[in-house]
C-alpha cells in the first residue's frame, strides 16, 4: 500500500460529493493521476499548468536560499558580530549562523504565504465544486519574496488573503485574474502597512527593535538598515556599496531579491524552458536604460544641481538602476506572468519597454516610493489589455488592406 | 515647465476617475465596447478642452468678486460667485448640445451606441468638476485653463479605454455570478486605482515628511470642500 494508492482510494471515495476537488488536488499535486481519456482522439502535453509552476518555482529557489543567508547576514553585520564579507564567496556570508536566522525568519513567511494562500484556493474549489488550481505555487513562492524579512506573520496573511480573494478568485480564478496576485498582494502591505514596508528600519532582522530599545533608554548601537534606493531617494549620503556587492546581491532589502546575478540565472533558465517571455525581459531592460541615460544626460546637461531633491537617483549611473532594488526581480518573474501580461509579440515590446521607463520615472519623481518597479507592473497590467486590443485592430487593419489590394 | 507639469500631473496624478472618484456614472455604464468607450471618451475630451477654458472666462470677468470691475469702478465690489454653478452649467449644456450635433451629424453609428449617455454628458461630473476645479484650483492663466481641460479629459479618456478593453477581456471569466456586471466593474475600478496610486504624490516633493503632513490634509479639506460645493451643486439642478 503505498501513499499514491491510498489517495487514490481517498479519491474514490469522495468522488461526487463536496470535498472531492480538495482531495483530488492532493492526488495530481504529489503524483500523476492513474485515469487516461476514455475518449478516441487525445493530446499528451509535458508542459501543463503544473510543470510551467514548477518551472518557475525551481527558478526562484536558489533566490529563496540567498535570501536567507543574506538575511542572517545581513543580521550579523548590523549587530556587529562578524566581519564584511567581500563579495560572493566571502567567507562570513556562506555559515551556518546566518542559515539558522534566515530560516528562522523566512520559512515562517513561505509557510505562511502558502498556508493562507492554499487554504483560500481549496475553499473556493470546493464552494465552487471545480478542480484546485495551480495557480498559487507560484504567487506563494514570490510573495516571501518581495516582502521585508521582519513583515509581521498576520499582516502577511492578512494581505495574502485579499489579493487571492479579490486579486484573483473574484475574476473566476487562476489565468482570469487582470493584476498580478503576488503584487497585489505587496501593494496592499505597501498602502496598508506602510511603516512596516518602507523606511530605514524593515530590511534587516532585528532593527525595528533595537530602534525601540534605544528609544527606551537602552545602551545599544542602532542598526541601520537601508537600501540603497532608500537613501538615494531621501538625497543623503551616496553609494556605500560598489557595484559588484549589487550584482551579487549582499545588501539590504527585500528577502529574495538583492541578488542580480541569481535572478539572471533564473531568467535565463525561463527563457531557455520558454516558459518566461524574453521579450518583456528585454525590452524592460532596455526601457530601464533608456530612462537611466535621459536621467544622466540631463545631469550631464546641468539642467539639475546638487541641492535639487533628485540629484542622488538622477546621478547614479544608468546601468546601476538595473542592480538596485527589485527592478531585475521584477522584470523577470513579476512582468512575464503570462496571465496579466500583453499576449501578443508586438505589445509585449511595448509593455516591456513601458515598464522600465515607467518604474525608473518613479523611482526618481516620486520620493514618497523609493521603489518603483511594483507600482510599473501594476499599472501596466491595468493597460496591458488595452495595449493587445490595439495591436489586434492594428492587425486587423492590415489584413483587409492587404486583402483588398489582392482583390482589387 | 508649468504646462508641462500640469499636463503630466492632470492625466496622471490628479486622474479624474481613480483620483477624484468623478464621472463613474458614464465611467461604468459605457464601457462594455472599446470603440464605444474611446467615442465617449473623445466626447468627454472635447466638451472639457472648451468648457473649461470659457468657463475661465466667466469666472474671470463676471464671477469673481471684483470682476467687473472692466465695466466700471462703480462695479468694483459685486460678488456674482453665487452664480458659478448655474453659469457653469448653462455653457456646458450648450457645449453638449454642440456635440451632439455633430456626433449625429458625422457618425451616427456612434451617436446610436451613445444612446443616452451623450446628452448625459451634460450632468457628467468630471465636466462640471473639472471648472470647479479650475476655480478652486485658482488657474492662472486661459493657457493653463484649456490645458486643464484638454489633460484631465485625457485622464478619463485612459482610464475609460483601459475599463473597457479590460471588461471585454475578461467576457468569458468564470466570474461568481452575484459579481457579474456593475459588481466585478467596481472591484476593477479599485484594483486600477492601485495601479495609478504609483503616481500619487509624484511631484509635491516630499523632502520633508513634518512638511507633508498638513499639505496633505489641506488637500483633502480641499477636496471635500469641492465635494460639498459639487453635491450643493447637484441639489441646485435638481431642485
Amino acid at each position: 500500500m503505498s501513499l499514491k494508492s491510498n489517495l487514490h482510494k481517498l479519491k474514490e471515495k469522495y468522488k461526487g460529493t463536496k470535498m472531492a476537488p480538495a482531495f483530488n488536488a492532493l492526488h495530481t499535486f504529489l503524483y500523476l493521476p492513474n485515469e487516461t481519456t476514455h475518449g478516441g482522439t487525445h493530446i499528451k502535453a509535458a508542459d501543463d499548468l503544473k510543470r510551467t509552476m514548477n518551472t518557475v518555482i525551481m527558478a526562484l529557489v536558489p533566490c529563496l536560499i540567498f535570501g536567507m543567508f543574506n538575511a542572517g547576514y545581513q543580521h550579523h553585520l548590523a549587530l556587529g558580530d562578524i566581519e564584511a564579507a567581500n563579495g560572493f564567496f566571502g567567507a562570513t556570508f556562506w555559515t551556518w549562523d546566518n542559515l539558522v536566522v534566515g530560516l528562522w525568519k523566512v520559512l515562517p513567511l513561505v509557510i505562511v504565504s502558502y498556508g493562507v494562500g492554499l487554504a483560500i484556493e481549496f475553499l473556493f474549489a470546493v464552494i465552487k465544486g471545480h478542480e484546485v488550481e495551480e495557480g498559487y505555487l507560484v504567487t506563494g513562492m514570490l510573495v516571501p519574496l518581495i516582502v521585508p524579512v521582519d513583515l509581521p506573520l498576520w499582516m502577511l496573511a492578512v494581505a495574502v488573503a485579499f489579493g487571492v480573494v479579490i486579486g484573483k478568485e473574484v475574476f473566476g480564478g487562476t489565468g482570469m485574474n487582470i493584476l498580478n496576485p503576488a503584487l497585489t498582494i505587496r501593494a496592499f502591505l505597501f498602502f496598508a502597512y506602510p511603516t512596516w514596508m518602507s523606511g530605514d528600519k524593515v530590511w534587516v532582522h532585528g532593527a525595528k527593535e533595537r530602534a525601540s530599545e534605544i528609544a527606551a533608554g537602552a545602551n545599544v548601537d542602532a542598526i541601520s538598515g537601508e537600501t540603497i534606493l532608500g537613501s538615494l531617494a531621501q538625497g543623503k549620503g551616496t553609494m556605500s556599496h560598489d557595484w559588484l556587492d549589487m550584482f551579487f546581491g549582499i545588501i539590504p532589502g527585500s528577502v529574495g531579491e538583492t541578488s542580480t546575478i541569481l535572478i539572471l540565472l533564473g531568467g535565463l533558465f525561463l527563457i531557455f524552458t520558454k516558459i518566461g517571455s524574453w521579450r518583456i525581459m528585454l525590452s524592460s531592460v532596455i526601457g530601464a536604460l533608456v530612462m537611466g541615460l535621459i536621467f544622466n544626460g540631463v545631469v550631464d546637461a546641468g539642467w539639475i544641481t546638487e541641492s535639487s531633491k533628485f540629484y542622488g537617483l538622477m546621478n547614479t549611473e544608468f546601468w546601476h538602476h538595473l542592480l538596485i532594488g527589485g527592478f531585475a526581480f521584477g522584470a523577470v518573474f513579476m512582468a512575464t506572468d503570462p496571465v496579466t501580461a500583453s499576449q501578443t509579440n508586438k505589445g509585449k515590446w511595448i509593455y516591456g519597454f513601458l515598464i522600465g521607463f515607467i518604474s525608473i520615472l518613479i523611482r526618481v519623481f516620486n520620493p514618497a516610493y523609493p521603489e518603483g518597479v511594483m507600482l510599473a507592473i501594476l499599472l501596466m497590467n491595468v493597460f496591458a489589455p488595452t495595449i493587445d486590443h490595439y495591436v489586434v485592430q492594428g492587425n486587423v487593419k492590415k489584413r483587409m488592406k492587404r486583402l483588398k489590394a489582392k482583390t482589387a | 515647465m508649468e504646462h508641462l507639469e500640469l499636463f503630466f500631473k492632470s492625466i496622471f496624478i490628479d486622474n479624474m476617475v481613480f483620483a477624484t472618484f468623478l464621472g463613474m456614472c458614464s465611467y461604468l455604464a459605457v464601457s462594455k465596447k472599446v470603440s464605444t468607450a474611446v467615442g465617449l471618451g473623445a466626447a468627454v475630451i472635447f466638451v472639457l478642452a472648451v468648457t473649461v477654458p470659457v468657463n475661465w472666462l466667466l469666472d474671470q470677468y463676471i464671477l469673481q468678486p471684483g470682476a467687473l470691475q472692466w465695466l466700471g469702478a462703480e462695479y468694483a465690489d459685486y460678488d456674482l460667485s453665487f452664480l458659478s454653478f448655474i453659469m457653469f452649467i448653462a455653457t456646458i449644456a450648450t457645449m453638449v448640445q454642440l456635440v451632439e450635433i455633430v456626433v449625429e451629424k458625422f457618425s451616427p453609428s456612434l451617436y446610436n451606441s451613445l444612446g443616452i449617455f451623450l446628452p448625459l454628458i451634460a450632468v457628467n461630473c468630471a465636466i462640471l468638476g473639472g471648472s470647479l476645479f479650475m476655480q478652486s484650483r485658482e488657474i492662472e492663466t486661459i493657457g493653463l485653463a484649456f490645458n486643464y481641460g484638454i489633460s484631465s479629459g485625457i485622464g478619463w479618456f485612459l482610464a475609460i479605454l483601459a475599463i473597457a478593453a479590460i471588461r471585454e477581456k475578461i467576457r468569458y471569466s468564470n466570474v461568481p455570478a452575484p459579481l457579474r456586471g456593475l459588481g466585478i466593474t467596481f472591484i476593477i475600478t479599485g484594483l486600477m486605482a492601485i495601479g495609478f496610486m504609483s503616481f500619487g504624490g509624484m511631484l509635491t516633493g516630499g523632502d520633508d515628511e513634518g512638511k507633508k503632513q498638513p499639505e496633505e490634509t489641506a488637500k483633502v479639506e480641499k477636496v471635500n470642500k469641492k465635494e460639498n460645493k459639487l453635491a450643493e451643486n447637484t441639489t441646485t439642478i435638481n431642485e
